[in-house]
């Protein structure tokens, strides 16, 4: 059958009669269409990347701070994923999705070398808004890699594994962000791409991010926003978050076909200054 | 949609919904993507890879894909066929001279099994342009009317502006929800 699914805007066909059912128009999106921004930054945020000898290389490599979800253990796939330490991991010759997210804490190390990217996986965008203003409050780009002109880039080879994020207390506040990330990739196609992101306060696992990318095109870029709420959080862990500035770290694992290839760190301060 | 599917939906509890946005290059589907979400639209360059966002929208957990429209990567949107509920084709409505393109691309989609279960929506896009064909025009040129195999819909929007995006989206929702979510 054919029916005409909403107005004179619109022409429709659908010859399942069981689907055959007037669309609702109401329940507009909080975030809402037409709320254009005007990509306005700033709003209380600063950041320091690398937190090594070469700031204004801005070579960020973690994710952007996804640290607001208390709710532990809020990724579905934790569950039944037996107990893993960083110790028994670094023992292992590759590491999987289902090791990492078995940690029960923050990482001392690096899990895999740089050496590990060969597919030339490089992060070069993050940023995060939030959702009810249209504020971006944090934005970074990393400048293209200058392999080209044969120049060393960096002797650390841990740079760029490592953002420091600054926020004020307000950050903690917000109800609704879009996190970005922006990647590109070398000239090999992936098949699998796969980022385990977990966040800590301490000892406490506030966020556990599993996200799949599938395959990338060889030579790409490509960007992936997360737009999220925040659940609020206890006046109590607000105010520790506040008070014990980078107690709150993260991890973020990244995999092709089942094999950890990278693993960046982050760091974030809500206390509002340096 | 195959058993498998709905038992997997299911099984997940979640009402997830994967959506894959495909069209010629410069149909504006990043510039839809964008404008749905509330982002700047002012400054667009071509997509050489994908744009993802996941939202809720509804109640609905959504992951929309983006994946670049330019010749030489057309060949790589079969690798993001896998677990598409909605798929959303956007017409750059005043390209009339590659609307043969786009009908061929479109009826080559609609042949993919990997596609089978998923219900089409057409963006007949750019209808803010003087010279934009309308939406019983486009429908006309991409034979939409032909189309047996899939549940369809084309509404007329603008990404620059907006207009019946979210009338879009939510129809396209309201449509895999009745076929999948309901299912029991």
């Amino acid at each position: 059958m054919s029916y005409s699914c909403t107005s004179r805007e619109a022409v429709c066909n659908n010859q399942d009669p069981s689907g055959a059912k007037k669309p609702s128009s109401n329940n507009p999106r909080s975030s809402g269409i037409g709320g254009d921004t005007d990509g306005g930054s700033g709003s209380g945020s600063s950041s320091s990347i690398g937190n090594s000898s070469r700031g204004n290389q801005a070579s960020s490599s973690a994710r952007p701070p996804v640290t607001m979800k208390v709710k532990k253990g809020c990724n579905s796939a934790d569950v039944g994923v037996p107990a893993t330490t960083e110790d028994d991991l670094l023992a292992n010759s590759t590491i999987t999705p289902e090791d990492v997210l078995g940690l029960q804490k923050i990482t001392e190390n690096y899990l895999c070398s740089p050496d590990e990217n060969v597919y030339n996986i490089d992060f070069t965008r993050f940023k995060i808004r939030d959702m009810e203003t249209g504020t971006v409050l944090f934005e970074i780009t990393k400048p293209p890699a200058t392999d080209k002109s044969g120049e060393k880039r960096d002797l650390d080879p841990n740079a760029g594994r490592f953002v420091r994020y600054q926020f004020t207390p307000a950050f903690l506040r917000l109800r609704q962000v879009g996190a970005t990330v922006e990647f590109t990739v070398g000239d090999m196609p992936i098949n699998n791409f796969r980022m385990i992101e977990r966040h800590y306060f301490r000892e406490q696992l506030l966020k556990s991010f599993d996200f799949e990318f599938g395959f990338c095109i060889p030579s790409s870029k490509n960007t992936c926003e997360h737009i999220y709420e925040f659940p609020p959080l206890s006046e109590d862990i607000m105010s520790e978050m506040i008070l014990h500035p980078y107690e709150t770290q993260s991890d973020s694992f990244y995999f092709v076909d089942n094999k950890l290839v990278m693993h960046n760190k982050a760091d974030y301060s809500y206390s509002g200054g340096p | 949609m195959g058993l498998l599917t709905i038992l997997k939906k299911m099984k997940h509890k979640e009402r997830e919904m994967r959506l894959l946005m495909l069209g010629l290059d410069n149909a504006g589907k990043t510039t839809i993507l964008k404008k749905f979400n509330g982002e700047d639209v002012s400054t667009i360059s071509p997509t050489l890879g994908f744009n993802i966002k996941t939202l809720e929208h509804r109640g609905f957990k959504l992951n929309i894909w983006d994946v670049g429209g330019q010749k030489s990567l057309r060949s790589y949107w079969r690798n993001y066929f896998e677990s598409t509920d909605g798929l959303v084709w956007v017409v750059d409505s005043a390209d009339r001279l590659r609307l043969e393109d786009c009908r061929r691309e479109l009826s080559a989609l609609l042949l993919e099994e990997r596609l089978a279960g998923a219900t089409l929506l057409v963006f007949a896009n750019k209808q803010d342009l003087p010279g934009a064909l309308s939406k019983d025009a486009i429908r006309e040129a991409m034979a939409l009317d032909d189309i047996k195999t899939h549940h369809w819909c084309i509404i007329g929007c603008s990404a620059v502006t907006g207009e019946n995006l979210l009338m879009g989206v939510d129809w396209l929702l309201d449509d895999i929800a009745a076929r999948i979510f309901t299912a029991d």
